[in-house]
């Protein structure tokens, strides 16, 4: 919706952000047209569309391996920080025991771990996974903990009052109030984790994904190739910034509209009639 | 009210002190079933401490709370509770709202959801079950709040001030449908409030507490006839009650007239 509360219709939505990518591929062609930039310092779009058809087996395989490292990652960063958020929200030592040792560990250039890590895991697919991990990892816990603890403790009690267990006040109060914070956390990192892949693969390159083509491509000079793999890690980008979104937009329907989504409404007894005499009776 | 009603909620000498300071000094009242007493008094009288108490939410350092003749001490789950804030959750619709109670406590089944559907539509949210309470108005939220106390089926009822946060249009509005849903469902009603008319256009009796400690100070008898309405408001038995019990609240006679202020005389 827009600011007057207006519907903007799907193909406005659509194609806006098309149109804009369109200009800046005309801009970026008629740059390097209208200067005369020689291919080995800023290919055209076209010569980048045909590195990239010309190396694609390499490249396809490539852009699969970082996709897979990056998926993993993601999920076990964001895992792992979710579990350790709510322990800390649920355990009061823990989280003043961790919180300065997290954010002193963000401090440490990722680079520098991914050395360790090669040390400590090998030149397998562990240490990657670990650096892109850790990259989702920290914006997790602490948008985790700040929903947790945006949770009204006169909520809590009201559902104590209920009769509620503390199992069912988790289940039911606080875990959906992580919902919008965790989603953030994610679309943030959707693209971060990116950037950790490629790190990690240079880091720890063995199997050749897009970050090691990334380095190799880089130290023949051949810039076509280098844009050819630095469009493709933006495509793994966009794709998956946009199916986390779409996760969102399903997880949280209450933020989108007034009306809760068909499979998420009443769907009224057979016979009203019958209702009415349970109120009644009840 | 009558003297053979037998009593549904004693609250037996109970006491609370945080730290050093005592926050409730040991208070007794008895309230008969279908009865509705409102509890008036300042901030900091011990209002909220009693019902957290009485809720089972916190434990009394003294006393008993007895419902049914049954101690029911720092034991959640037995009575209705309702604050001011309406404590609804954004991410579930009105009718969810509503059937929260069965969810926090086990399933929700078929039956709680047609059960409250019905509720709903009485009340004049028939159309809204499946929205969300952002999109609800002020006194449609707080509506829903009392219907989810209303489908945990309790006997008793603790109101801490639940309409305090609406314009005073909707608060009558809300007064005058809270006593029809009262004299429907028989419910034996404490309601706490910062209001001398909304407490007396309410209750059989009001209770006037008064702070550091909180404790009760005076009791009055509102011998007011039911069904109330607008015209109660300016009923002179009503206005009688309502000087006395400004008098019993500002701790002095009320009809003594308001100190001479810079602004007389000036007209």
């Amino acid at each position: 919706m827009n600011r007057a509360g207006r519907r903007v219709p799907l193909w406005v939505r659509g194609v806006v952000p098309l149109a804009a990518i369109a200009v800046l591929v005309a801009g970026w062609a008629a740059v390097v047209a209208v200067f005369g930039i020689p291919s080995y310092v800023l290919p055209s779009p076209a010569e980048t569309v045909a590195a990239i058809t010309a190396d694609w087996p390499e490249l396809s395989r490539g852009a699969l391996a970082t996709t897979q490292v990056f998926v993993a990652g993601f999920l076990a960063g964001t895992a792992g920080g979710f579990l350790v958020a709510v322990v800390m929200a649920q355990v009061d030592w823990v989280r003043r025991a961790l919180y300065p040792i997290l954010i002193a560990s963000q401090a440490v250039p990722i680079i520098a771990i991914g050395a360790a890590l090669v040390i400590w895991l090998g030149f397998g697919l562990a240490p990657k996974l670990v650096i892109v991990a850790l990259i989702v990892f920290f914006p997790v816990v602490v948008n985790v903990l700040d929903g947790l603890a945006a949770v009204d403790e006169d909520m809590v009690d009201l559902a104590r009052a209920m009769g509620a267990s503390r199992r069912k006040i988790f289940v039911t109060v606080r875990l959906p109030a992580t919902y919008t914070p965790l989603f953030s956390a994610l679309k943030m990192t959707a693209t971060f984790s990116v950037t950790g892949a490629v790190l990690g693969e240079q880091a720890a390159s063995s199997s050749g994904g897009l970050g090691t083509y990334l380095a190799e491509q880089q130290s023949r000079l051949n810039a076509p190739a280098v844009f050819g793999d630095i469009v493709l890690l933006a495509v793994i980008g966009i794709v998956a910034f946009a199916l986390i979104a779409g996760l969102e937009w399903l997880a949280t329907p209450w933020r989108r509209g007034s009306l809760a989504p068909k499979r998420r409404r009443y769907r009224p007894a057979a016979d009203p009639a019958q209702a009415l005499d349970v109120v009644r009776a009840g | 009210m009558t003297a053979t009603r037998s009593v549904k909620l004693e609250i037996r000498a109970v006491g609370q002190r945080f730290e050093r300071t005592q926050a409730l000094s040991p208070t007794s009242l008895s309230v008969a079933e279908g009865e509705f007493v409102s509890i008036i008094g300042p901030s900091g009288c011990g209002k909220s401490t009693l019902f957290n108490i009485v809720s089972g939410i916190r434990e009394p350092a003294e006393g008993q709370v007895l419902l049914d003749g049954a101690d029911v001490t720092g034991t959640p789950g037995k009575v209705g509770y309702l604050l001011q804030k309406d404590l609804l959750l954004p991410w579930q619709t009105a009718l969810e709202n509503i059937v929260l109670g069965a969810k926090l406590t086990g399933r929700v089944s078929r039956d709680d959801r047609d059960r409250a559907a019905a509720l709903a539509a009485r009340h004049g949210l028939g159309d809204f079950l499946d929205v969300f309470p952002h999109a609800l108005s002020g006194g449609m939220r707080q509506r829903v709040a009392v219907l989810r106390t209303l489908m945990l089926a309790k006997d008793v009822l603790l109101l801490d001030e639940p309409f305090g946060a609406l314009d005073s249009l909707t608060r009558m509005e809300m007064q005058r449908w809270l006593l029809e849903v009262w004299a429907e469902y028989g419910s034996t009603i404490l309601f706490v409030t910062h209001d001398v008319d909304e407490a007396l256009f309410l209750a059989d009796r009001v209770v006037v507490m008064s702070p550091r400690p909180g404790r009760v100070e005076h009791v009055l008898d509102v011998a007011l006839p039911r069904p109330r309405d607008l015209g109660t408001f300016t009923e002179p038995a009503f206005v009688a009650l309502k000087q006395e019990l400004l008098g019993n609240v500002y701790g002095g006679p009320a009809a003594e007239p308001l100190p001479a202020g810079p602004w007389r005389g000036r007209s």
